[in-house]
């Protein structure tokens, strides 16, 4: 660690990373020198340069920033005690933790600069080893079915929600796209191509490679039946959607709503409240034949090709029409790779798809799986290599 | 504020980019602590414009590399300059010079076909900025091999050995979050989001960028965009589709926003059928009848328009 002079600036800068990389930043001892050399940079008595300057430096994506922004107003309470970004910016109480403020204010710029030299480079990779801890608290939750979940577990779950798709869009990524290692000669039109100098080969011709990706479209259902399980579902939906590119996302209920956008462009809070708000009916009831109507209609010829897997997540309680959704599935199956359908109620033993909307859609599925927990829904995985 | 920072403000507007405080900080920053600068933000916010004036700030040329699938590293970083090297070869057929040495010259960087990664590290006179332009569509393998490059700022090419950086070019990279990009990625950079920009300094920019546009226009079209922006569209209009609407308005001679103008010319920022569709009807009313005008200063027409518009939707 960096040698801490108590209340001096740098040990309270290491002391804010330390707390940023608590709550899940991307904050290493390299990260606590650059935010000196940065407030070096800048005019540390501007409150709001103070607070760009970490910033840049401390964030590393959109999420970050409103965790940043509460440990920062928490961290450096007397920097802000009144309005945030009043801009007549009086005496400096510099930090706020600090026994020695009145100096760290006044000679700012000074002590920063002793400080960097004091503290030296610091090799990150150290830091960079030690894993977030709290390995077997996921694996406890990971086998928890979703309806078992407190109010309280929510925030943590979905934290460990996205480091588990995380690595598993990772993992699919490389298995799904064929590496390319540099360029493959076609022997045959290169000869072909090189007659006309007399047989010396002057240009190559290479072999065209096709790329072979597997993209993924989520139907999920989030009607009314389905409603202990639909959050953590879009949960695992954002995850999937922000960690692997090719991804689109709709939710339906009476009616389809494509979700993809909300999903790429927001934090997942934000992102299911637009949902929440956004889709008619969120718990209403469900009429999965005339939503895959929609998407069929609207979205498919777009979006399917036979590289493409579809995935429904649904308990197929349907309200709808069954003679609709058996023409819908069967497009949807002629129009695709394959259709998965992950359904929730499929962990209670005995579970037999007796429900009418179940039992029309199950001769044009491929596979039919649980998705109660968090290990069910990684299971996915193994499935989707097309 | 820093006095380097307002420096970088005032340029950058003096190249034609309207700015605010806090881009101006993350790219002085960006400079001073000669980091790559990874920028994030919604598609037509101005990301890689930032690049391209840094460019003109600095007077430094922009190299620029556009990531795709499938993007490998010889397309990045160098090829051999084949046909050249084949030609060589024939014309000292008869050369008496040993195999190693024709060897050597072929292999040496007269041969090389310089990709911008490696053009940006062999600048000789000054350090020039690299903008490696969404990166969230390259393959991870190809990330992969970019932290390499962003590390050290050399390369090494086997025929010729390490290639070590004359000068640490300026760095900006920009990603539209179609894909999460790595952790070590992001660590390597200074991280800035933009947003899509407040009515005031949208209408700077409409000022700046749309010749001809007068006045009352430019805040009746960034009033409107402002409103728009609050509708879940699929396609939700930058400020790059702001400007070509101003554009379309201004060379059709329309000088003002009515139900007309605007449906001739929805086309210039609705990129998609369905969001066309749900544009028309009520929610262009509401639109049209907000900027109109009746007096109120726009601080307070658009929060009560987008309050309107985000009703509809439910």
């Amino acid at each position: 660690m960096v040698g801490s002079h108590k209340g001096s600036l740098l040990a309270n800068v290491v002391d804010f990373g330390m707390r940023l990389r608590q709550r899940g930043l991307l904050v290493t001892p390299g990260e606590g020198i650059d935010s000196l050399r940065a407030l070096r940079s800048v005019d540390i008595a501007d409150r709001r340069e103070f607070y760009l300057a970490l910033r840049t430096v401390m964030t590393s994506r959109l999420e970050d920033i409103p965790i940043f922004d509460e440990v920062f107003f928490d961290f450096w309470p007397r920097l802000f005690a009144d309005d945030p970004w009043d801009e007549g910016a009086d005496q400096l109480a510099l930090p706020a933790s600090s026994t020695a403020s009145d100096d760290a204010a006044g000679e700012g710029g000074d002590s920063v600069n002793e400080e960097v030299e004091a503290g030296g480079p610091q090799d990150d990779d150290t830091a960079e080893e030690q894993e977030v801890a709290g390995y077997s608290a996921d694996e406890l939750m990971s086998g928890k079915d979703f309806s078992a979940f407190r109010a309280d577990e929510l925030e943590e779950m979905i934290r460990i929600t996205l480091r588990m798709a995380r690595k598993m869009a990772t993992r699919l990524s490389r298995r799904m796209e064929q590496t390319r290692h540099g360029h493959v000669i076609d022997r045959r039109r290169t000869m072909r191509r090189n007659l006309k100098y007399g047989g010396d080969v002057i240009e190559l011709a290479h072999k065209q490679r096709k790329i072979k990706k597997t993209k993924l479209v989520l139907l999920c259902d989030v009607s009314g039946s389905m409603d202990v399980y639909s959050r953590f579902l879009l949960q695992f939906i954002y995850a999937l959607q922000s960690n692997f590119a090719r991804t689109e996302s709709f939710v339906f209920s009476t009616q389809l709503s494509r979700v993809t956008d909300y999903f790429r462009n927001q934090d997942i809070y934000d992102a299911l409240d637009t949902i929440s708000k956004e889709v008619l009916d969120w718990s209403g009831g469900t009429r999965i034949g005339q939503s895959l109507e929609t998407f069929n209609d609207e979205w498919a010829g777009s979006l399917l090709d036979q590289r493409t897997v579809v995935i429904v997540l649904s308990d197929g309680w349907d309200t709808g029409d069954a003679e609709l959704l058996d023409v819908q599935m069967s497009e949807l199956q002629r129009r695709s790779a394959r259709v998965i359908w992950l359904n929730p109620l499929m962990s209670n033993r005995g579970y037999q798809p007796l429900c009418r909307g179940m039992r029309t859609a199950l001769p044009y599925i491929e596979v039919f799986a649980p998705a109660h927990n968090l290990n069910s829904l990684m299971d996915l995985e193994q499935h989707l290599i097309a | 504020m820093n006095e380097g920072v307002r420096r970088i403000l005032e340029q950058m507007e003096r190249n034609g980019y309207i700015t605010d405080s806090e881009i101006a900080t993350a790219v002085y920053l960006a400079m001073e602590l000669r980091k790559p600068l990874l920028i994030e933000g919604q598609a037509g916010v101005g990301k890689t414009e930032i690049a391209k004036v840094l460019s003109s700030m600095l007077d430094v040329d922009l190299i620029r590399l556009q990531c795709y699938e499938g993007l490998d590293v010889n397309t990045a970083l160098y090829e051999w300059n084949y046909p050249k090297q084949m030609l060589r070869i024939k014309m000292e057929e008869h050369d008496r010079r040993s195999v190693a040495e024709k060897e050597h010259e072929i292999f040496s960087e007269d041969f090389l076909l310089k990709r911008p990664l490696l053009e940006a590290i062999t600048r000789q006179d000054k350090a020039p900025v690299l903008l490696i332009d969404e990166v969230d569509r390259a393959d991870e393998e190809f990330e992969a091999f970019l932290l390499e490059v962003l590390s050290d700022f050399q390369v090494s090419i086997p025929e010729i050995g390490t290639v070590k950086a004359t000068h640490v070019p300026y760095v900006v990279l920009t990603s539209n979050r179609t894909r999460e990009l790595s952790d070590a990625l992001r660590r390597r950079c200074l991280f800035f989001w933009i947003d899509y920009p407040s009515f005031e300094k949208e209408v700077r920019v409409v000022k700046a960028k749309v010749p001809g546009v007068n006045d009352a226009l430019a805040d009746q079209i960034c009033m409107f965009m402002q409103g728009v922006r609050s509708v879940r569209l699929i396609k939700t209009p930058g400020v790059a589709e702001t400007l070509d609407w101003g554009m379309a308005l201004v060379s059709l001679h329309r000088d003002h926003l009515d139900e007309e103008n605007v449906r001739d010319t929805l086309v210039a920022f609705l990129k998609d059928n369905r969001d066309v569709q749900k544009m028309s009807g009520k929610r262009l009313d509401v639109l049209l009848s907000a900027v109109s005008g009746d007096g109120r200063p726009p601080g307070d027409i658009i929060p009560a328009l987008r309050q309107q518009l985000t009703a509809l939707e439910v």
